[in-house]
């Protein structure tokens, strides 16, 4: 199951005294899926919230509740904290695969070899949601969130570059939130660009 | 289409439910372009000549059936192309004479089309002169810009002579310069026409119009800038007044020699009947055209589509329903900081859709130096009165948070870039209100 480093113990254990919650449990989940591998969730919660699914490890001080379905991802994980110059702050290190379905996996490759490095250029990332059947769901973030050109990178690349690779794959879906796009590369305008009216 | 464009998704969309392959022409290369060599291409669109060669060239490999822009700036582009392919569109001709203001007039005038006096002045002129040449109140408007940029009204001579200089710095700024070309070099003056304006949004086939829609704009647009706000459609017009819209328009289409394609077309009505405004070979910009849905919910780029292609247009109407937009007004310069009051105002009853297009974080620049919307609220309903009663409500219950652009200088952001000062907002908004421990991540696979 999970590990707790000692750093990481020592800090949880002086931010429990520091906002006075002894006693408290650490909550941790896996609440997605980024360009860096899973996204995770850390939350001080009272030990009254444990579910009776929730997997439980005595990390000597305090207590860990993990999810049920958060669980198994997070087998072999360890939790560590690193203070540095550059850095500081929880890391997971986690040898789980993003994905257990193959079709899903190849999918990943494909978006962290060949698409991502590509439109980190302009700033933006691609993000695997799921796999269901022959459709991929992604989200576009960063310069691509909200851009004008979002809908011809998708049409004209990503899904190309997705169905080439993994030919199981006919569609790709977007499913960003465009209009919460605060930074997009290429953004309407009727200066240099087109007309919304004439 | 340029990359700035609203219109992406829309004419991908529709390609995509017709099944047909597209190629995407852009002023800039597309980032993933080397993966799908023919899916992508960048053309000059200051250059249409050698834009138009690097479509021929490719047209020897992929068959071109059809080359349509997306928005004002390719229009030139792809008339040249489409001749030198032979593809059925307007002359180059035509096309670039309803891009010239000035030339526009002159063509409709020439006509005989009733049009308002005009005359043409060079930005090295001087204002305070030119003023003694000119009736009030008139209307000063860049050549080839859009969106009613650069486009004010003077009452007098004084309010000319602060025009032209406003107009004459919008035209010098480099990118204007850039994109506007030997347009740039003169303001169009021409005289104020009062009327009740509308939209008239049509399909040109063999220089036959069919009118699409005709929206009203039910706010006043006296001045002294023009900044667009509410589009509904059908139009509240009596019957004999929208005939005389159409066939007017009809009529200043012919004078321009524009046979084919969207069309889209600004009119003023007063007692003397139709003016035109503005006319162009394109149809409705921004995101105005969800408003429009055909038959079974086909949307106007799907129609634009079908008519390019050749295919059947003629079976599908417009919608029963009554629909409309409202272009959301910047309502001071300065930094959008927050948008309240989303959720309440797309709850109004009867509103489809409230979409900002302005992200949080950026500049706002009113009109006549601006040239972008805080957003467009769409709206559907039984009756034209009650689509713009719908329209004006989520619009009182937005509230814009701006601050003076000053404030990033004070608040110690200056020399940080607005696209990394963006991004630290984006990691603030995203942080939940319950006490999280930061955490990052990393894995093996």
């Amino acid at each position: 199951m999970l590990t707790i480093s000692d750093p990481a113990k020592k800090k949880i254990l002086a931010l429990l005294e520091a906002q006075g919650r002894q006693g408290s449990a650490l909550r941790v989940a896996i609440i997605g899926r980024g360009p860096g591998g899973f996204l995770y969730d850390l939350l001080f919660v009272e030990g009254t919230t444990k579910a009776p699914e929730d997997v439980v490890v005595d990390a000597g001080g305090f207590q860990v509740f993990i999810d049920r379905d958060s669980a198994p991802k997070l087998n072999g994980a360890t939790l560590d904290f690193i203070e540095g110059i550059q850095q500081s702050g929880f890391k997971i290190d986690n040898p789980n695969p993003l994905w257990d379905d193959p079709k899903a996996k190849a999918v990943q490759d494909v978006i962290d070899t060949k698409i991502n490095p590509a439109i980190a250029m302009h700033g933006g990332y691609v993000t695997l949601l799921d796999v269901k059947g022959d459709i991929a769901y992604v989200a576009l973030g960063g310069g691509c969130q909200g851009c004008g050109m979002a809908n011809v990178t998708l049409k004209q690349g990503i899904e190309v570059i997705i169905r080439e690779a993994v030919p199981e794959i006919r569609q790709v879906i977007d499913t960003t939130d465009h209009a919460g796009g605060t930074n997009p590369y290429y953004q309407p305008s009727k200066g240099g660009g087109p007309s919304p009216f004439a | 289409m340029t990359t700035t464009t609203y219109r992406a998704g829309a004419f991908l969309e529709a390609a995509g439910r017709l099944g047909v392959p597209v190629v995407v022409g852009s002023d800039q290369p597309q980032i993933l372009a080397a993966a799908n060599p023919g899916g992508t291409m960048a053309v000059d669109f200051l250059a249409p000549n050698e834009g138009a060669r690097s479509i021929v060239e490719f047209s020897k490999e992929h068959q071109i059936r059809a080359v349509l822009a997306a928005d004002d700036d390719g229009v030139i582009l792809a008339a040249v192309a489409s001749t030198a392919l032979g593809l059925p569109h307007n002359s180059v001709k035509a096309v670039t004479a309803a891009r010239n203001k000035h030339r526009m007039r002159e063509m409709l005038a020439q006509a005989g089309i009733l049009s308002p006096c005009f005359q043409r002045i060079p930005i090295d002129a001087n204002p305070e002169e030119a003023a003694r040449e000119v009736s009030f109140p008139c209307v000063l408007k860049p050549l080839s810009l859009a969106g009613s940029r650069g486009v004010i009204r003077a009452d007098n001579a004084a309010e000319f002579a602060a025009a032209f200089c406003r107009v004459v710095a919008i035209l010098r700024q480099p990118e204007v310069a850039a994109q506007a070309g030997e347009l740039s070099q003169h303001i169009l003056v021409e005289g104020f026409i009062p009327g009740r304006e509308v939209a008239l949004e049509g399909l040109l086939s063999d220089g036959r119009l069919r009118v699409l829609a005709l929206f009203d704009k039910p706010d006043p647009l006296d001045g002294p800038f023009f900044e667009e706000t509410i589009y509904v459609t059908p139009s509240r017009l009596p019957a004999p007044v929208q005939e005389g819209i159409t066939a007017r328009t009809a009529e200043a289409l012919k004078a321009l020699s524009l046979r084919h394609g969207p069309i889209h077309a600004e009119l003023r009505v007063n007692d003397q009947g139709p003016w035109i405004i503005e006319i162009a070979p394109r149809s409705i910009g921004g995101l105005c055209s969800r408003a429009l849905r055909f038959g079974d919910g086909i949307s106007l780029e799907e129609l634009i589509l079908r008519h390019a292609l050749g295919l059947d247009v003629e079976c599908f109407e417009r919608e029963n329903q009554a629909s409309g937009v409202m272009m959301i007004p910047i309502p001071q310069a300065g930094i959008l900081r927050e948008v309240q009051g989303q959720a309440g105002a797309e709850g109004v009853p009867g509103i489809e859709e409230v979409r900002l297009t302005i992200p949080v974080g950026q500049e706002l620049i009113p009109p006549p130096e601006g040239a972008r919307y805080l957003g467009f609220i769409f709206a559907r309903g039984e009756a034209p009165e009650q689509v713009e009663a719908t329209l004006r409500e989520p619009h009182r219950r937005l509230t814009f948070i701006i601050t003076p652009p000053d404030d990033i200088k004070v608040s110690g952001h200056a020399g940080v870039s607005a696209r990394t000062h963006a991004r630290d907002t984006e990691k603030a908004r995203s942080i939940r209100p319950r006490p999280r421990l930061p955490v990052g991540g990393s894995r093996r696979s």
